[in-house]
């Protein structure tokens, strides 16, 4: 694969891959500068993705997965729960309404568990297949739909409390 | 209700992941099933409101200049390899004209190489530290 096309691709993913790793710290910062870091050692080595093993999307999701994770265990933290996740701001243009709908949103996905959070963002957010999804999570092929379901009906439940 | 609620086909029937067989029973069922009907059209606006939700603040734009910040770190890097290994060459190259030229006293010699040497002690604590630098690079720790 090009570099430049790399880059390109990486840049379309950035906010994606930013979203996954909001949602594994809790923090919106860290976050950032986790992607970032994901971001410049792929750049640093370009060649250790294997366009033949499958598309970008997963591959990176799984790299940023995986350092977010690293990250926590260093920090010996466990993951900010509930509140924790930061409010980000709307912009400008969006009403009053639209911005409590997404905050809403955004309380109840801060308030599940966080494997709960990612097989989410994966799916609503990032668009992943279930076979993606599958190896960016390292589950087998066929947990991904009941795991995703039982997600789904819990951010419906705990949404209810928030609107 | 004759048969089961059809549970998590919904979504698999959401994300276009089921087998034909498996759309049928979903259609078939819920043709019949207020409550999983119900579910599906909640589970479809949910899913419509995660996918334009505002999960992350950051542009394309921000990641594309990051980018480009870490080019410059790259190409650095490389200016500074080419750089080090010219001078050694030049720099073993004039040591051997030195030594092996007759015109100079041994005192003309001794001034030049210390100048030379100085310089080079000076220039390899600076690329010292900088190695020092680099080993507590903040990537590092990014497993591939
Ligand atoms: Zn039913």
């Amino acid at each position: 694969m090009k570099t430049q096309d790399m880059r390109e691709q990486l840049a379309q993913m950035g906010n994606g891959a930013h979203a996954l790793a909001t949602q594994i710290l809790g923090n919106s910062e860290e976050a950032a500068d986790a992607v970032q870091e994901a971001i410049a050692k792929v750049l640093g080595r370009p060649g250790s993705y294997d366009p033949k093993k499958g598309s970008l999307a997963p591959w990176f999701m799984r790299l940023v997965r995986n350092h977010c994770i690293d990250l926590l265990r260093r920090r010996r933290a466990e993951p900010l729960e509930a509140d924790a996740l930061p409010a980000t701001g709307p912009g400008p243009e969006a009403s009053a309404e639209a911005a409590q709908r997404d905050e809403a949103i955004r309380s109840a996905l801060a308030a599940l568990s966080p494997d709960r959070r990612e097989i989410i963002v994966l799916r609503d957010y990032m668009d992943l297949s279930y076979a993606e999804i599958a190896s960016v999570l390292d589950l087998a092929p066929g947990t991904v739909m009941s795991r995703l379901h039982r997600a789904r009906m819990d951010l419906k439940e705990t949404l209810t409390r928030y609107e | 209700m004759a048969t089961e609620h059809v549970g998590e086909l919904l979504s698999g029937y959401l994300d276009g992941e089921l087998t034909q067989q498996q759309r049928q029973r979903v259609t078939l069922h819920c043709s019949g099933c207020e409550q999983c009907r119900d579910d599906l059209a909640e589970l479809r606006a949910l899913r419509e409101r995660i996918s334009g939700a505002p999960l992350s603040e950051l542009g394309e734009d921000q990641w594309r200049e990051n980018m480009n910040d870490t080019t410059v770190q790259l190409s650095r890097g490389i200016g500074w390899l080419l750089f080090i290994a010219g001078l050694l060459v030049a720099g073993f190259y004039a040591l051997y004209h030195l030594m092996i030229d007759s015109s100079m006293s041994f005192i003309e010699k001794f001034i030049i190489f210390g100048v030379y040497g100085g310089l080079a002690v000076l220039l390899f604590s600076v690329l010292r530290q900088r190695l020092i630098e680099r080993k507590t690079d903040k990537y590092k720790d990014v497993e591939i």
